[in-house]
């Protein structure tokens, strides 16, 4: 059977596409999933670094287009991870060394060789947006609960319904306390305001800059909330697409703290 | 009321920054979807062009059609001299209406 190229997208730069990529194919490999993750962000490369695998880079995606290589070749096998593979971006070239039809071309190679690949997309609308949406079956689209990142999702899933794709949110970088204080938007404001579904919400971690800084995979961090966010969302992709969105409120209300500490085990999510 | 809504209502007044962020974004995003590009407009305003002088003689060089934006909508203004009706022949579009 084909597989499935999803694209991560966002609009805004630095709300966690890399990390949402990075960590959603770990956790997809990890559930026995064959699973290539591409960095499309030409002249800007950063998936090798998240991933540790900056100093194995032979070839890229580039050369795989332009036929300088085999697919397999530039696909990097993950230190870790079983059956993770990545397929970093060329340091030297500019967006537009990539045309449309070539991603259509690499999309159906990507479908015969893997079960999923994930396309780390650049921030912004142009090009690099372009080449990434093009023939992608499905898209992720990551914001943070800030008004600037909101908008600029609105924007993008605009552009992604234009092309027949009608793509999932991750909300990222919640903070409950502050969500709390009242001085966050809530996840279910952002959901209100988009009207998209919900693929998972993932709260500000430490654990995710301890990651990124040793290029350890989230994902295998049994304490990090995030990295269990983020194996949730591989789950809800591959086979379970019902298992509930776990909401980072949960048991933080008043009430809920007071019916804890009096022994009431009730953490469902109420908001 | 509850007890417990009614403390949830003090404690997230209604201008906690987080209100305020929804409704501002609420706004935005309307405003976005409101703007449209100038070619957009030249190619409507052939169009209408088009439809209009089926109807009427109209000076196009003093024809103008513009956007103006109020708080929360807009609206299209289209405004032209008209020179002549045209006296359509029995038989035509609207003859059956
Ligand atoms: N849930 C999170 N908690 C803490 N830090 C995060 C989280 N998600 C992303 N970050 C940090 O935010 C920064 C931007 O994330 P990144 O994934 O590179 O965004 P993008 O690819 O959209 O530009 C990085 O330094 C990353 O470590
Ligand atoms: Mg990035």
């Amino acid at each position: 059977m084909d597989g499935k190229v999803i694209v991560v997208t966002s609009g805004k730069g630095g709300v966690g596409k890399t990390t949402v990529t990075a960590s959603v194919g770990a956790a997809l490999a990890k559930q026995g999933k064959r699973v290539a993750v591409l960095d499309m962000d030409i002249g800007l490369r950063n998936l090798d670094v998240v991933m540790g695998l900056e100093n194995r880079i032979v070839f890229d995606v580039v050369d795989v287009i332009q036929g300088r290589c085999k697919l397999r070749q530039a696909a990097l096998k993950d230190r870790r991870i079983e059956n993770l593979y990545l397929i970093p971006a060329s340091q030297s070239d500019e967006k537009s060394v990539i045309k449309p039809q070539n991603m259509t071309w690499l999309c159906n190679k990507l479908r015969r060789e893997y079960d999923f690949a994930l396309l780390d997309c650049p921030a912004g609308i142009e090009q690099g947006f372009k080449n990434a949406i093009e023939a992608a079956d499905e898209a992720i689209v990551v914001c943070t609960p800030e008004v600037s990142s909101v908008r600029d999702a609105d924007r993008v899933i605009g552009l992604l319904y234009a092309r027949s794709i009608t793509p999932r949110l991750i909300v990222n970088r919640i903070v409950p306390k502050l969500v709390e204080k009242g001085d966050m938007l809530s996840h279910a404001d952002v959901v209100d305001v988009l009207s998209i579904d919900l693929l998972g919400l993932v709260e500000m971690d430490d654990a995710v800059v301890v990651s990124s800084n040793t290029g350890n995979p989230l994902v295998q961090q049994k304490d990090s909330r995030a990295g269990m966010a983020f194996n949730r969302v591989a789950m809800r992709l591959d086979g379970h697409p019902d298992l509930p969105v776990e909401d980072p409120m949960a048991g933080r209300s008043f009430w809920q703290k007071v019916g804890k500490k009096l022994g009431r085990k009730d953490r469902t999510a109420k908001r | 009321m509850t007890f417990h809504s009614l403390i949830k209502k003090l404690l997230n007044k209604p201008d906690s920054s987080r209100n305020v962020a929804k409704k501002r974004l609420q706004f935005a995003l309307v405003y976005d979807k409101l703007e449209v590009r100038d070619d957009m407009l030249e190619d409507l305003q052939q169009d209408l062009v088009e439809v209009i002088t089926r109807y009427f003689e109209i000076d196009r060089d003093a024809l103008s059609l513009d956007i103006q934006r109020m708080e929360g909508s807009s609206a299209l203004i289209l405004n032209t001299p008209i020179l002549a009706a045209k006296h359509r022949k029995e038989g035509g579009a609207r003859a059956h209406a």
